[in-house]
């Protein structure tokens, strides 16, 4: 491929090649502060031309790697940004084997995780994101890496997709840590916020777990915290993992130990300032 | 009037966990998962490498519980109808 | 996977009765065994951007019924193929009840959505679908 990227985010490394330069160009700024990557990778992701002509006529981004799944729609050249982290999402979701992947948030303070998960678009990103700021470390936004062999928690600090109104409220963060405003994508308006310093300088020390979340965002909802029962739980990381199928006994195990130590919470909140003071309420119990 | 025998994989081929009164369990073979409700588990305990009845199921639950039924015949069968149809039981 | 050990009661007389657990069989109608399917579901949004076509390729030039078999073209009660594919936010909400998607009359939405429903593995645009589909 004429362009390539090397990334590594925790225990993970990334080779991306690039038929265009602006995707690589774009994912290097927002990527800048980050180690040096491994010089073997662990997946490829390759954004290619749809069709030969794709390249420079009304460009067309194909997202290939490692791992593809069919039914991909290609996406425009100006989202290139967009596909090359969902291309690291999918490598990541089918080819993992080390850890059991789970679609949540993960935050650290005093050395213990909390794991957010939940529906797409019940807030968990955000949520972390904003506990990032306030206090926490963040471990990761979209995929928690649950170690097969300890039972720990290993960090995969990527960059950030807000989405939509939650891009406001980063206003105040330092420009550089900003990616572009992708309007009118697939999924809505986006802009990549990169973790903080702590974050990324971290990103080698995993925590284990001590609770879980099951975050609900509506602005009509009234604050609320239920109790969710481990078998609940065990069943609804099943449906939040990529790869737990794939990894047979061991994913099981590791899932199992995992609900049967650690206590799970549904919360209720309506802004952000609500989750906050709910997530440090129950963290303190 | 027992209709047919069932049979289960022995005790280790599969691995259970209890989780907040239920279990959840890997049948090793298949390679899938499952979370199952009593008596779910105790039939599967009674079928372990021995194959059985409705009765004969009955009689092995009843030596460790006290069991509680309206139609136990009409249960067991459903029971054992949702374990076949898991994988986790077969006709013997 | 025990339901409890057996209890002894005190007796008098030095035979000590035991009472056991009960266990419950359940109503015929009951379920006790729920299976984990593999979930593609809620995760691939964060990794798939996809799209159905109706019918797929291999299909093409076929008309889909109102119950979303295929059938020959022109066959009475049938729907042309739609000309575009459909993307994976229309499907969900016209799968969820919601609107038919842009340029489509509700009826043939209908008859596509059980097209859709019908997709088996294997089949263009199923991996899209199961993608779309909510946990159980």
């Amino acid at each position: 491929m004429k362009h390539r990227l090397d990334l590594r985010i925790g225990p993970v490394s990334f080779r991306i090649g690039s038929d265009w330069r602006s995707p690589l160009d774009a994912l290097r700024r927002l990527y800048e502060t980050y180690p040096e990557p491994d010089p073997v990778a662990d997946f490829t992701v390759r954004l290619e031309a749809e069709r030969v002509w794709r390249r420079w006529l009304r460009p067309s981004v194909a997202i290939r790697g490692d791992y593809v799944l069919p039914d991909a729609a290609p996406m425009a050249l100006a989202h290139g940004l967009l596909a090359a982290e969902m291309g690291m999402n999918l490598q990541m979701a089918l080819g993992q084997k080390r850890f059991l992947l789970l679609h949540a948030a993960t935050v650290e303070k005093d050395g213990r995780a909390l794991l957010m998960t939940g529906e797409s678009g019940a807030g968990k990103s955000t949520l972390a994101a904003l506990l990032g700021e306030r206090g926490w470390r963040l471990m990761g936004d979209e995929f928690a890496l649950l170690d097969l062999a300890d039972g720990r928690l290993h960090p995969f600090p990527r960059a950030i997709s807000l989405k939509n109104r939650a891009i406001a409220l980063f206003d105040g963060v330092a420009p550089d840590r900003l990616g572009p405003l992708l309007a009118d994508t697939p999924k809505g308006t986006i802009r990549h916020l990169r973790p903080g310093a702590e974050a990324i300088a971290r990103m080698d020390e995993p925590a284990p777990p001590a609770l879980i979340l099951f975050p609900r965002y509506d602005p009509g909802f009234a604050r609320a915290i239920r109790p969710v029962g481990a078998a609940e739980v065990f069943v609804r990381l099943t449906q939040a993992s990529t790869n737990y199928v794939a990894l047979g006994e061991r994913g099981f195990a590791a899932l199992a130990g995992l609900v049967a130590a650690i206590p799970a919470r549904a919360i209720d909140y309506a802004d952000t300032d609500m989750a906050a003071a709910l997530v440090e309420e129950l963290w303190d119990q | 009037m027992a209709g047919p025998a069932y049979i289960a994989d022995p005790p280790d081929a599969v691995r259970a966990v209890e989780l907040d009164g239920l279990t959840a369990l890997f049948h090793r073979p298949s390679g899938m998962t499952h979370i199952l409700a009593a008596p779910a588990p105790q039939i599967l305990a009674a079928l372990a490498a021995k194959a059985g009845d409705a009765e004969a199921i009955l009689a092995r639950i009843g030596e460790r519980f006290e069991i509680e039924a309206e139609d136990p015949a009409a249960a067991i069968a459903a029971r054992l109808a949702e374990l076949e149809a898991a994988g986790l039981v077969r006709r013997a | 996977m025990t339901m409890g050990d057996d209890v002894n009661e005190p007796g008098s007389e030095g035979f000590a009765p035991t009472r056991r657990v009960v266990l419950a069989l359940g109503a015929a109608a009951a379920s006790t065994v729920v299976t984990i399917r593999p979930a593609l579901a809620s995760t691939a949004g964060s990794v798939l951007n996809c799209e159905i076509p109706i019918p797929e390729p291999r299909s093409a030039g076929q008309y889909i019924d109102a119950a979303g078999n295929l059938v020959a073209p022109g066959t009475p009660g049938s729907f042309p193929p739609l000309g575009r594919p459909l993307k994976g936010e229309e499907v969900k909400k016209l799968l969820a009840g919601g609107p038919s998607p842009a340029g489509v009359d509700s009826q043939a939405a209908q008859a596509y959505a059980n097209y859709i429903r019908r997709l088996q593995a294997g089949m263009s645009g199923f991996t899209c679908y199961a993608s779309l589909q909510m946990p159980r």
